[in-house]
């Protein structure tokens, strides 16, 4: 009880934490609820209303085939979330389970593993995002799997670190010494006390995944599909608007102020959680 | 505080000198002078070789290098240049060109009517592997000859009859045999160079050409210098020198441009947006161009495979507001022919309707987009394809009720798609090699290399045939008005959507340089204008640093 109480005290008394959070879940319930929230189509062209500045009728202005900015990018939102998300969760399932054995079976079997990690590790980033978002195509699924292939290996690099560490600890001689096995071991006795370090990594990989996917989008190989339930991510709006940059600079300034916000608010999150969950660490 | 130690002086010195070094390096810290005339090509030209060259890039460069036997004039008519005049005989099937004798190489030879022989049977020689071969087979035994069939290229219908008189003899009478004489793969070469050198012959230390410009340097992907020519049979260039930058980016190409660094731009290095904003500069202005913007059906596919749904498709779009949204002068257009060429008429071609449109997709059996298969629209990776694609995409939800999907690839990956599999519908345009509209509806004959649509029509075809050989010019007119029809109406292939302009800004210190409707840098007419005597203030700052 008093354990958590002192958690409870630590959220509060952490405000940037709680204002990313309350940002975090506006972006998420605009993404969700873009097509009650907004009065226009994503893909809805209105020749009588190209560029015009931000005013009453278009908050954020519209662009140069007359969208309205701001349903853009709270559809965009949906692109980003998944990916963020998304990227972050099959990576962690990877990374962890890869981790895991490296770290838990130890000896040639780690050796191998980890020089592998170093493998993925030495690859271009940019590089193979851009080969595999080619090969597997430019919709989320392909976009997804590119950048979780790439960001497991942080997963698999920690909970290897923590493996090796908790492994050691008497509780984990206990479990041996009834006979648990292995699995029973990793899962019920090592894990839930790695969590942490791995949570922080969690909140950390999200906005790099979103990064990423901006990047991707901004170098011409992103997500931009005005009509689907996906609508255009925030990297392809942010790159249609860089070449008019100086004579709408709204077109680009409100998707990448969305860009910056949420991935600073992922960011603040992280950092809170790892202050409230290490406390060695401050 | 680190500069008043000695290592942090060091380090610091050593970085200074390093970005002057890199400052140095940078082509644009350079200091401007006045003689010269900057312009950015945008992407480095694939080749110089006018035999081999494809490309607009290229083409741009060799226009400045070369002239050839004709040039067109303000009303696109050929104009004499290097052949003073010519003598059209036997119906129009011989044609003989006289040659000026005044007109000289770079190396100090005269450019003889052996120099256009040469030229020509190279361009068809299949070892030459020119695309371009197909310009002249109009003439005897010319398509023989690179096919192989004929291996005597004395057969083929080009001599010269002595130095200053080139013969031409054609299979049958051709209205636009002259038109072709302006086009950069006719202009003539140096037999004694090219075998002597091989494909090394363009580089700047042996290239030999005879136009108002001279190959000074060329850094491959970065620059291309060229020099006015003192015994430029025209006279010299007032300019002294020209540097071609390739500048991939707009934005970068526009940023150069508004310090001072570059002194004229076009399509290539203006973004779409920036436009408006441009069209208040002085020397800005829009150059329309005999280019045509159009999207094709893959007529063998369903459901593009009924003319109903072709049709609708057409009627749906409203080509009113493309110079809304591109900004660039497009002129909307429902005909193929564009306007400033023969043949033109903007009477032909499908209305904006979209009533008429849905009634024709009901009737093909997909009222109101009901049932209507998935369809992908395909264009190359550009911005102003995709703002076209996204508006037009719109256009069809809205009018028919059809969604169809957006996708887009870059150049080369795209046209080799369109060989193999070509998309439901995709984006195309056509510029003219020479000004004439037999270069424009040939584009959709049955034998046509590059109609994607796989669009047949036996009487089209004919129509094109007659065409090419009546030298009457208003029953041309009546031929091509008919041709235009079947192509735009009655099957609908394609769909026209507009005449794209070129959008040019100028330095306003200059002068005389001349943008043609075929898309030409023409630099020989470029002079400071008089009344400017000193240096404009920007310039100044910069031969100060320089």
């Amino acid at each position: 009880m008093r354990m958590a109480q002192r958690f409870s005290a630590r959220w509060q008394g952490n405000p940037l934490l709680l204002g990313s959070l309350a940002f975090i879940l506006i972006v998420t319930l605009g993404a969700l609820l873009a097509p009650l929230l907004s009065p226009y189509a994503p893909g809805g062209f209105d020749e009588k209303r190209i560029l015009e500045n931000p005013g009453w009728d278009h908050w954020l202005g519209t662009d140069e085939l007359g969208r309205d900015l701001l349903t853009r990018i709270l559809y965009g939102a949906r692109v980003s979330m998944v990916v963020g998300f998304g990227t972050a969760l099959i990576a962690l399932l990877i990374g962890t389970i890869y981790g895991s054995i490296s770290g838990y079976a130890g000896g040639a079997l780690d050796n191998l593993l980890m020089r592998i990690v170093d493998i993925f590790y030495g690859l271009p980033d940019l590089l193979i995002f851009i080969l595999l978002s080619l090969l597997l195509g430019r919709n989320i699924a392909g976009i997804l799997i590119a950048l979780a292939l790439v960001t497991w290996v942080r997963f698999a690099r920690i909970t290897r670190g923590q493996v090796l560490q908790a492994k050691e600890l008497i509780y984990v001689d206990g479990a041996k010494a009834i006979g648990a096995s292995h699995v029973r071991i990793i899962l019920r006795h090592i894990l839930p006390n790695i969590l942490a370090p791995i949570l922080v990594t969690l909140t950390f990989s999200v906005p790099a995944a979103i990064l990423a996917e901006s990047t991707l989008s901004f170098i011409g190989l992103g997500i931009n599909d005005p009509y689907s339930a996906w609508g255009t991510s925030w990297g392809t709006l942010a790159q249609d608007g860089w070449r008019a940059m100086r004579t709408y600079p709204h077109i680009i300034f409100f998707p990448a102020l969305a860009i910056f916000l949420t991935i600073l608010a992922f960011n603040f999150l992280g950092n809170g959680l790892r202050d409230i969950l290490d406390p060695k660490a401050r | 505080m680190v500069f008043l130690t000695k290592r942090g002086a060091f380090r610091h010195a050593l970085l200074l000198s390093s970005l002057l070094i890199l400052a140095s390096c940078n082509p644009f810290s350079r200091g401007r002078d006045e003689k010269t005339f900057r312009v950015n090509i945008g992407t480095e030209p694939p080749s110089l070789d006018w035999s081999l060259a494809t490309d607009h890039v290229s083409f741009n460069v060799i226009a400045n290098l070369m002239v050839g036997l004709t040039e067109f004039d303000k009303n696109l008519k050929p104009a004499p240049v290097i052949a003073k005049s010519w003598d059209i005989l036997e119906g129009g099937r011989k044609v003989v060109f006289h040659l000026r004798d005044d007109v000289t190489w770079s190396d100090g030879q005269k450019v003889r009517a052996q120099d256009f022989e040469y030229s020509w049977k190279r361009l068809l020689n299949p070892k030459t592997a020119s695309e371009y071969a197909y310009i002249l087979f109009d003439i005897v035994n010319a398509e023989e000859f690179h096919e192989g069939k004929v291996t005597d290229e004395g057969l083929v219908g080009v001599k010269a009859i002595d130095d200053w008189t080139l013969e031409v003899r054609l299979k049958h009478p051709t209205s636009y045999f002259l038109s072709i004489t302006t086009f950069e793969v006719t202009y003539p070469q140096r037999q004694d160079i090219i075998e002597k050198l091989g494909s090394k012959w363009t580089e700047p230390d042996h290239i030999v050409t005879n136009g108002p410009f001279l190959l000074s340097s060329w850094k491959h992907e970065n620059e291309i210098q060229l020099r006015a020519n003192p015994n430029f049979f025209l006279g010299k260039p007032a300019v002294e020198q020209v540097e071609m930058v390739m500048i991939n980016e707009k934005t970068t190409a526009l940023g150069l441009y508004e310090q001072g660094q570059l002194d004229f731009l076009d399509n290539h290095s203006i973004p779409t947006l920036e436009k408006p904003r441009l069209a208040k500069a002085p020397g800005f202005r829009h150059v329309p161009q005999l280019r045509g913007y159009y999207y094709g059906f893959a007529t063998d596919r369903k459901p593009f495979d009924d003319t109903r749904v072709r049709k609708a498709f057409s009627m749906a779009i409203d080509r009113s507001v493309f110079p809304k949204i591109l900004h660039g002068g497009e002129l909307p257009a429902t005909s193929w022919i564009p306007p400033g060429m023969l043949a033109h008429n903007p009477k032909i071609g499908p209305l904006y309707n979209p009533p008429e449109a849905r009634r024709l997709l009901r009737e093909a059996g997909y009222p109101d987009g009901k049932d209507f298969p998935r369809v992908t629209l395909a264009y190359n990776t550009d911005e102003e394809h995709k703002i076209v694609a996204e508006a037009i995409q719109s256009m069809w939800k809205r009018n028919l009720g059809v969604l169809v999907r957006l996708e887009n690839q870059e150049w080369k990956v795209y046209l080799k798609k369109l060989q193999s599999d070509p998309p439901h519908i995709f984006r195309l345009g056509w510029g003219a090699d020479y000004p004439d509209p037999d270069n424009f509806m040939k584009l959709f004959t049955a034998l046509s290399g590059n109609n994607n649509t796989r669009w047949k029509n036996s009487r089209y075809d004919h129509l094109l045939e007659l065409a090419a050989r009546e030298m009457n010019e208003q029953r041309r007119i009546r031929l091509y008005n008919e041709a235009q029809r079947i192509l735009c109406e009655a099957d609908a292939p394609i769909v026209p959507l507009f005449t794209t302009a070129e959008t040019t800004v100028l330095n306003p210190r200059y002068t005389g340089l001349e943008y043609s409707s075929m898309g030409r840098l023409v630099l020989r007419h470029v002079r400071l204008k008089e009344s400017i005597q000193s240096p404009p203030p920007a310039a100044r700052g910069r031969d100060k640093s320089a």
